[in-house]
């Protein structure tokens, strides 16, 4: 599938303009372009069609944008802004969570509250508070939110965050989100000790719900994570099967969580298994594209902005989107990315070539497909704000610059 | 001889009793116990073990070989355990669902029964084996800001930390998936929170005493018995407890378990702190921890201060008596063969600086 769009994606940026020029006024889409558009689009009636140009005009400005300053301009009149909706839910969130560690040793104490000080996007839990709404209102217009589903989004921010630390201890990282990783300040060993009893407190939490499936279908997750981790740890030889493995590795170290939390809160939600998967698939493909961005933003934004380091994943040897599409148009690549970037000089080289090729236009396309796909998804829900607000939430995901 | 105690023990009503002569040796304890629980132990979870991504580790691991990680202690363990430690937990898991017998709730409690255990018992107890190794695994993680040139090169470290957690972290993730299967939402909350208590104890167990040189912890004999609890009984007794609601066992029967894992592993702790005090026929003295179980009870009874002096007292007996100069003539005599070594090597800047570094570490005030 993702070859497909591969092909699809480079047949398409023959004929974009040249990375940073100036974009004439309005949209401007050349006619074999607009045909290729016809065919992807087809499948769904809910998007018009100057609204997908208006997305991919804006895709050759290399400026950052915020949050909210584009994004007015395309969506529906009945938009509200999903952080304003989910807020409610997730007033306390981080209270919450620091209610369920209960250490008795301060320092440590002090070491697993260290993530949940507020800074946080909060990006997880509030999708899955939107699509428990969504669920609801969609089963049978309550438009309250359960406790259980509550409890689903703030598990899913305190494994996240478990698998946070971890990958900071095996990545020797030394900065996330502005401030000094856990590892940095008390060594590893305490660190991964940290993360460890997060993952043990979310467990709790989890089984308190008291209900089996749910249960299972949270526990895929931490099964996920590892299994990304390692996968991440090998590579492939074959061009084509190096595609395949990132977008694996993606979904299990990033969308996993996001998809199987908001299948958990349909299944508390709604009983029809028709639902379940909307919010599975909504899920996956958000996730997906969320990650896909922030491999691009690591090329393109400036480390202050971001928060950590930037060119992280190619000095931990990782080739991601933007590295394998401009491998298409720099074969030389190859062999830095076989042998994992690790001579002097390679991740400098390997920079440069991203940015000299398509690699993260077609990266940050991709991204977008994800998101068309999971707006589909989501469409089939009946309509609500909170319906709405994921589907902005898609917007934003492909908007954001942090 | 192991069930002919068991068996004295619950008819003739006179409680269990341990033999005074010492009993059987701690092997065929192991191997009797093996027999009544169906088969040998020795290799549970060998089916994650076998998984590709623990042998990927594994060979992975194999370039620690040379270096100081201590993880490449932990690997070695697995193998050369000769006390079977490391699944003792299960086992005893396994014994305690057998000797509780077949579930008294409903009838139409349907699940398999091997040897007397049922199947989600099996699971569990290979469950707390997975989760003790992968803390035997996190535990030998090292601090890489505080290595020293002699530890060696750092990217050795680094690797070294990356396999342990990332292997500690598989471990984990598959006692989870395992966990879920059983379907006992009761059984998940416990064994979770006992991975939160053994957490904990490890947390404890690495703290050092803020005072600075000092080799033993303030703490008296109830705060070390919390720490110990949290660190080698909370997983097993919570276990024994598991086993016993996966059988819809009766919550009287459920405590009793809980009381058992707590208490023999609280005796198997102190049994072995006890080790370097009790035996009769060391010839060298065997290493032990000033802060274990008898130390910290001396202290309490000879107080703080009087225990502090007696360390202090031994530190200057070692310094008055003939111990350090004979060190110190030793370092000496060491040295010397090295800068008669350095005689054959032509005079250069490079065989200058060698002389200074012997100068150096032969120096004393």
């Amino acid at each position: 599938m993702a070859l497909r769009w591969w092909w699809r994606s480079g047949s398409w940026c023959r004929r974009a303009p040249p990375l940073g020029s100036v974009p004439s006024p309005g949209p401007r889409v050349p006619p074999a372009h607009s045909a290729a558009m016809c065919h992807i689009t087809q499948r769904s009636s809910t998007f018009s069609f100057p609204k997908i140009c208006s997305i991919f005009w804006r895709f050759h400005h290399t400026s950052s944008s915020h949050w909210c300053s584009c994004s007015k301009t395309i969506s529906d009149e009945k938009y509200q802004d999903p952080f304003q909706l989910g807020r409610k839910d997730l007033k306390n969130l981080y209270e919450d969570i620091k209610k369920e560690l209960l250490v008795s040793a301060a320092e440590l104490k002090e070491m697993c509250d260290y993530y949940f000080d507020g800074k946080g996007k909060a990006f997880r839990p509030m999708i899955v508070v939107l699509m428990a709404r969504a669920c609801n209102i969609h089963h049978n217009n309550s438009k309250e939110v359960q406790a259980s589903q509550r409890s689903v989004a703030i598990i899913a921010e305190m494994i996240h965050t478990a698998s946070l630390v971890h990958d900071d201890v095996i990545d020797d990282a030394n900065s996330r989100r502005g401030k000094r990783t856990l590892n940095q300040i008390w060594g590893e060993r305490k660190a991964v000790l940290a993360g460890d009893f997060i993952l043990s407190a979310a467990s709790v939490a989890l089984a308190r719900i008291g209900n089996t499936t749910i249960i299972s279908v949270l526990t895929q997750v931490i099964e996920d994570l590892v299994r990304g981790e390692f996968l991440q740890l090998g590579s492939k030889e074959n061009e084509n099967e190096r595609f395949a493995h990132y977008l694996e590795k993606t979904f299990k170290k990033t969308a996993s969580l996001i998809a199987n939390s908001c299948k958990a809160v349909s299944i508390l939600g709604c009983p029809d298994p028709k639902v379940h998967e909307i919010a599975y698939q909504y899920g996956k493909n958000v996730g997906i594209a969320f990650q896909l961005i922030d491999d691009v933003l690591d090329f393109t934004s400036c480390a202050d902005h971001l928060g950590k380091p930037t060119a992280a994943d190619l000095k931990l040897g990782l080739a991601t989107g933007p590295v394998l599409f401009a491998c298409r148009q720099f074969p030389e690549m190859n062999a830095m990315i076989m042998r994992r970037f690790s001579k002097p000089g390679d991740v400098e080289r390997a920079w440069k070539y991203v940015l000299q090729s398509d690699g993260v236009q077609q990266t940050t396309y991709l991204a977008q497909r994800y998101c068309h796909a999971a707006t589909r998804e989501i469409r089939k829900l009946r309509p609500s704000p909170e319906r709405e607000a994921l589907v902005h939430l898609t917007e934003m995901v492909l908007m954001r610059d942090k | 001889m192991w069930g002919a105690l068991l068996r004295r023990g619950v008819r003739g009503g006179g409680g269990l009793r341990c033999l005074s002569s010492g009993g059987p040796p701690w092997s065929q304890v192991v191997s009797e116990a093996e027999k009544i629980v169906g088969y040998p132990t020795s290799f549970m979870s060998l089916r994650c073990l076998l998984s590709d991504e623990l042998s990927n580790i594994a060979m992975q691991v194999r370039k620690l070989v040379g270096t100081k990680h201590p993880l490449l202690d932990t690997a070695r363990g697995f193998v050369y355990d000769s006390r079977n430690n490391l699944q003792m937990r299960g086992l005893v898991v396994l014994l305690i669902s057998k000797a509780a017998g077949p579930s008294t709730a409903e009838l139409s409690f349907q699940h398999d029964m091997v040897s007397g255990i049922y199947s989600s018992q099996r699971s569990l107890a290979e469950i707390t084996e997975l989760i003790h190794t992968a803390f035997l695994v996190h535990r030998g993680i090292v601090n890489i800001g505080e290595l020293k040139s002699c530890d060696g090169p750092l990217k050795d470290m680094q690797f070294g930390n990356k396999m342990a957690v990332l292997s500690g972290d598989f471990l984990l993730a598959n006692a989870c998936t395992s966990l879920a299967q059983l379907q006992n939402t009761k059984v998940v909350e416990l064994i979770s929170s006992a991975i939160g208590d053994l957490v904990q104890g490890i947390y404890y167990e690495n703290s050092k005493s803020h005072e600075e040189n000092c080799l033993t912890d303030d703490i008296g004999i109830s705060r070390w018995k919390e720490q110990v609890f949290l660190r080698h009984s909370a997983l097993l007794a919570k276990s024994c407890q598991a086993a016993m609601e996966l059988a819809k066992h009766s919550a009287e029967i459920q405590d009793m378990a809980f009381q058992y894992g707590k208490h023999m592993s609280m005796s198997h702790k102190l049994h072995s702190d006890l080790q370097p005090f009790v035996k009769e026929t060391s010839s060298d003295t065997m290493a032990f921890s000033l802060n274990s179980a008898p130390a910290i009870l001396h202290q309490e009874y000879r107080g703080r201060e009087a225990w502090l002096k007696q360390i202090r007292e031994l530190q200057e007996a070692i310094k008055a008596g003939k111990g350090v100069t004979s060190a110190i003539d030793l370092c000496r005599c060491h040295g010397n063969r090295a800068l008669a070594a350095l005689e054959r090597f032509p005079p250069s800047e490079a065989r200058d600086a060698l002389a200074n570094i012997v100068c150096a570490v032969t120096r004393f005030p």
